[in-house]
C-alpha cells in the first residue's frame, strides 16, 4: 500500500480547504480539516435565509486518513505552485493546506467557476490539478459526513 | 462482541469553549519555529522538523479574509498509539473500502457486501475529472456484527485482480500514549471540588 512516500501510517499528515467570501449574506464559507491525530472537522456557514452555521467532527480511522493521502499523492499537487494563480478577490477565496511528510504547502486562489477560469489562468496545468482534486476531496469529506451525521452537506 | 461496547461513545458537535482550551494549549507551547509559519493557521504547532514550504498562505497578506481562530484551533498531533475502536454514525456502521478497480460496478459491491447484511448505503465516488470509480467505496450497514464482518471476510480479497481493503472508517479517537502531553490545567478547573454532606 506504500504510496511512495514510503510509510503511510505514522507520517506527518494534516489538510485543510477552505473555500469562501463575504457578502450579503455575511461570511459564507464551507471548511473542513483533517488533523494528523485523525479527527475530521467540518464547517459550513451560511447566513442565507438566516441558516445557521454547521460545525461537526469525529475522529476518522487510519485507513480513512490514509485514502485521503493517496488521493493527495496521486493527485500531484504537492509539486504545483499557486505563485500564477488567480490571486483571491471580493468573489471569493479558496485555501488548500497540506502536510505530507517534510513538505507543507499553503495555496490560496480565487473560487473558480468551471474549467473555463482554469484554462484563461496562466497555469492551466497546475489550477487544473488543483480543481480537481479540491472536488474529489470534497466528495470524499461529504460522503463521510453525510453518512456518519446524515446531513447533506451544501456546496458553498 | 467486546468492541460492541464502544457503540455508546458519543459524538458531538464542538463548541466554542472547547476551541479555546484547544487554542490555549497549543500556544503554550514554545514554537521556535524553524520554517516560515504559515499566516494561515497551520494546526502543527511546535514541530521541530524543517520542511519545505510552499505557497503564497506562507505570506502576509493584508487584504486577506478574517482571523480563522474562530472556526479552527491548532492542536492535534499524531503522538498516539492507535485511533481507538470503531463507532456507530447516526443510522449505522460504516466501512471502507480502498483498492476499488476504477471500473467497478456499484451492483458488484452490493453483491459483495449483501453477503453480510443489506446494504443500507453505498457511496462509490468517481474521480472528477476521469469520471472512473475514484478507488474507494463507503458502504453503510444496520449493525456492528454486519460490518465486522464484512471487514474480516473481505479486508485483503480481490476484487476485479485488485487487492481491496476493508476498515471501519470511524473511531472514538487516538490512544495517547503515556506521559506526552500534560493536559491543560484548565481542563481541571472545571472539576469542582467534592462536596461533603452533612
Amino acid at each position: 500500500m506504500a504510496t511512495g512516500g514510503g510509510d503511510t501510517g505514522n507520517d506527518e499528515f494534516y489538510l485543510r480547504y477552505y473555500v469562501g467570501h463575504k457578502g450579503k449574506f455575511g461570511h459564507e464559507f464551507l471548511e473542513f480539516e483533517f488533523r494528523p491525530d485523525g479527527k475530521l472537522r467540518y464547517a459550513n456557514n451560511s447566513n442565507y435565509k438566516n441558516d445557521t452555521m454547521i460545525r461537526k467532527e469525529v475522529f476518522v480511522s487510519p485507513s480513512v486518513l490514509r485514502e485521503a493521502r493517496r488521493i493527495i499523492h496521486e493527485s500531484d499537487i504537492m509539486k504545483e505552485d499557486d505563485g500564477n494563480w488567480p490571486e483571491p478577490d471580493r468573489i471569493g477565496r479558496q485555501e488548500l493546506e497540506i502536510v505530507m511528510g517534510n513538505e507543507h504547502i499553503s495555496f490560496t486562489t480565487s473560487k473558480i467557476g468551471s474549467l473555463v477560469d482554469v484554462q484563461s489562468s496562466k497555469d492551466p496545468e497546475g489550477l487544473r490539478i488543483f480543481y480537481y482534486l479540491v472536488q474529489d476531496l470534497k466528495c470524499f469529506v461529504f460522503s463521510l459526513i453525510n453518512l456518519h451525521f446524515k446531513i447533506k452537506p451544501i456546496q458553498s | 462482541m467486546a468492541a460492541v461496547t464502544n457503540a455508546d461513545v458519543e459524538v458531538v458537535d464542538f463548541d466554542l469553549d472547547d476551541d479555546d482550551l484547544m487554542d490555549e494549549d497549543a500556544a503554550a507551547e514554545p514554537s521556535p519555529a524553524p520554517a516560515p509559519a504559515s499566516r494561515l493557521r497551520s494546526a502543527i504547532a511546535g514541530d521541530d522538523a524543517p520542511r519545505k514550504t510552499k505557497g503564497r498562505g506562507f505570506r502576509d497578506d493584508p487584504n486577506s479574509s478574517a482571523p480563522r481562530e474562530s472556526r479552527f484551533g491548532a492542536g492535534g498531533r499524531n503522538d498516539f498509539d492507535s485511533l481507538g475502536s470503531p463507532i456507530r454514525s447516526i443510522e449505522g456502521w460504516i466501512v471502507l473500502v480502498t483498492g476499488v478497480d476504477e471500473e467497478a460496478q456499484e451492483d458488484d459491491l452490493h453483491n459483495a457486501f449483501g453477503e453480510f447484511g443489506q446494504v443500507k448505503n453505498l457511496h462509490l465516488n468517481l474521480d472528477r475529472r476521469t469520471g472512473f470509480v475514484k478507488g474507494y467505496a463507503l458502504i453503510e450497514y444496520e449493525n456492528f456484527e454486519q460490518a465486522q464482518s464484512a471487514i474480516k471476510e473481505l479486508d485483503g480479497t480481490e476484487l476485479y485482480n485488485h487487492k481491496i481493503n476493508v476498515d471501519w472508517a470511524f473511531c472514538s479517537g487516538p490512544v495517547k500514549r503515556r506521559n506526552t502531553r500534560k493536559r491543560s490545567p484548565l481542563r481541571a478547573r472545571t472539576r469542582s471540588p467534592p462536596r461533603t454532606r452533612h
